[in-house]
């Protein structure tokens, strides 16, 4: 179990995509999120919810305000802090697995790891670890193409866990599932979620999914409008 | 490493023609360079086995006739040397001699046996000259020392001729030849590419000679030279001492014949240098087409894997890894396709040694191993360069790109 506190905290964010017609699309947004929580962010699309995800996942930056994950000030950081930032502190389940085509279920988990500099040997006997957790362990060595949709997601959070990071950043992860294996995933992140401690935010817009979380922050128009 | 190799497989295996075209433009400007590199190797060869002896240090000159009125004395007077000379040139602390000696020849003597006659006369030798001239005994011995001092009429045959007269090398040492209405004992024979002079000793050479104290030729070797300009300050050293002795104007260059084999070979040096330039610029720009064609498909390949690259940098990839990977994928396609070129290109030049084998313009092309190391060379920084940009476009994919769906 980890410690109580505040994970993440975001403080006034402002984010302006210019173009011809600037976007505001996310104004003053505040947000705390503590240990251990399994929290939802939902909002129609335009709301500026896929713009959270990228500022909550370090990959994009905001124009004003403040963001701390785990203590640490996300704010002007080179491509390598933020590179080294998403390696170590966040771990992300995308809604289409993103996995990669010709690396098998092993290498796409170790694939984290190989980033950090641990040597092979290592990192493929800590992505075993996961997968056996994932119960994928016969299917180590097949290709993202010869699993189904629950086994590829299922890769796809061990892939997410095995930096032992400090967020699960979760994109519509059960959006390209149907509704069996959505709800396997589902159950999964849950009980990663209670019996390890990990803190997950779930990106969705889907009320089914938010409704399986602790709380429910919704976004409209760039804005929080309940948390 | 293992990931390098299945990810280069993925992007060749990716679009099979498009590689396969790409890959033959390489292919084809390596195979260009090795065949070029090897045809100038082989034409390099050629020239160091006949020209690069030890005697291109030799300086030779020959008596000529003047054409330049000098101190009173008219033009067309012919110049003959003699022994007086050699000293001079050996004193004359502004030629860099290591050692002067003389020759004579003489072109219309025959030398006979078993109703078989060797004709081209016969050059006076002494025991050096079995160094400058680069000969090697197959059997008996060269003129020694004693040959010398006992003016001896020994004669030291080429190797082909001895088979011809006598049926073998060894059956030739110590048979009796007749030249000059004179016996002479065979006293060895040589092997040599292209030479078949035959020797006798030179003080028997002098004996036989007219006047006694005339030379034929007068060989300086120099020493401590190195560059072409002492080369020709040796040569004009030469060219005054004898020019002091036989009265003539020291620029009148037909007063007395000069070969300087050491200018010679250091332009001939030269003139192959810039062959072997020539052919690796020609076969680099051919090879350009080549690299400009595997730069294409690299840019095609980020641009195709703009996700892939997207989810590395998501999940942690600095763009530094992003940038090395696709270099060396490039650096690989380009050795893999490279080397296709360099075997082709070996083959090929073994076919044209064997087709050219006793021909006079080349010997064994092909390239050395210097030669291959450096084409490699070539090949990682053409690879390198290829990749490179692409490479740097790679770096720009942001890592948002993970979370567009494909």
């Amino acid at each position: 179990m980890r410690l109580k506190g505040i994970m993440l905290e975001l403080k006034d964010i402002n984010k302006t995509y210019q173009g011809a017609v600037p976007l505001h699309v996310l104004r003053d947004v505040s947000l705390t999120i503590e240990r251990g929580e399994l929290v939802s962010i939902m909002g129609a699309s335009g709301s500026g919810k896929s713009t959270l995800l990228n500022i909550l996942g370090i990959l994009d930056s905001y124009d004003s305000g403040e963001y701390r994950l785990d203590g640490t000030l996300v704010k002007n950081l080179t491509e390598n802090e933020a590179a080294d930032l998403r390696n170590r502190k966040i771990g992300f389940v995308f809604q289409s697995f993103n996995l990669i085509s010709y690396k098998d279920a092993l290498e796409n988990v170790a694939l984290p790891l190989f980033y950090q500099g641990v040597p092979r040997k290592r990192r493929n006997m800590l992505a075993m670890e996961q997968l056996e957790k994932m119960g994928l362990a016969d299917r180590a060595h097949h290709l993202p193409g010869e699993l189904s949709g629950g086994q590829k997601q299922r890769v796809a959070i061990a892939r997410a866990l095995i930096t032992r990071p400090a967020l699960i950043l979760a994109d519509e992860p059960t959006g390209a599932l149907d509704s069996r294996t959505s709800k396997e995933v589902m159950e999964l992140l849950r009980r990663l979620n209670s019996e390890e401690g990990m803190t997950t935010v779930i990106v969705t817009h889907d009320p089914g999914v938010g409704a399986q979380t602790n709380r429910i922050i919704r976004i409209a128009d760039g804005h929080i409008v309940s948390k | 490493m293992t990931d390098l190799i299945r990810e280069i497989s993925q992007t060749v295996g990716r679009n099979k023609l498009r590689m396969a075209l790409t890959g033959f433009a390489v292919a084809w400007g390596v195979f260009m360079l090795i065949v070029l590199l090897g045809i100038a190797q082989g034409v390099v060869n050629e020239f160091e086995d006949k020209m690069l002896g030890r005697d291109n240090y030799l300086l030779t000159i020959w008596g000529g006739q003047t054409e330049k009125v000098w101190k009173g004395l008219k033009e067309g007077r012919t110049i003959t040397l003699e022994e007086k000379d050699l000293g001079d040139i050996g004193r004359n602390g502004s030629v860099p001699a290591r050692a002067v000696s003389a020759s004579i020849g003489n072109d219309t003597v025959v030398f006979s046996a078993n109703n078989m006659t060797l004709t081209g006369g016969y050059y006076g030798a002494s025991p050096e000259s079995m160094y400058y001239d680069d000969i090697n005994m197959s059997a008996g011995r060269f003129i020694n020392n004693r040959d010398m001092q006992q003016r001896r009429r020994a004669i030291v045959i080429e190797s082909d001729d001895a088979r011809r007269i006598f049926g073998s090398d060894s059956a030739a040492v110590g048979k009796i030849m007749t030249g000059m209405g004179l016996a002479w004992t065979v006293t060895g024979v040589y092997a040599h590419r292209w030479r078949s002079t035959v020797y006798v000793p030179y003080s028997t050479a002098a004996a036989l000679a007219a006047n006694a104290d005339e030379v034929e030729s007068i060989d300086v070797e120099l020493g401590g030279v190195s560059t072409k300009v002492e080369g020709r300050e040796a040569e004009q050293a030469v060219r005054e001492t004898l020019a002091q002795n036989h009265s003539f104007d020291p620029e009148d260059k037909n007063a007395i014949w000069v070969w300087n084999r050491f200018l010679n070979n250091l332009e001939a040096v030269e003139v192959l240098n810039i062959l072997v330039m020539t052919m690796w610029i020609i076969g680099i720009l051919t090879l350009l087409s080549g690299i400009v064609g595997v730069s294409n498909i690299m840019f095609v390949s980020v641009r195709e894997r703009k996700h892939e690259i997207g989810i590395r940098r998501a999940i942690g990839a600095r763009p530094r890894s992003i940038l090395t990977q696709v270099v060396w994928e490039s650096v690989a396609i380009t050795i893999l396709f490279g080397y296709i070129g360099i075997v082709a290109g070996t083959i090929v030049n073994g076919i044209i040694s064997t087709m050219t084998k006793g021909m006079d313009i080349m010997r064994d092309p092909g390239v050395t191993l210097s030669t291959a190391l450096q084409v490699t060379v070539v090949l990682v920084a053409a690879g390198a360069i290829a990749g490179l940009f692409p490479a740097i476009k790679a770096t720009k994919v942001r890592p948002v790109e993970a979370l567009r769906d494909e």
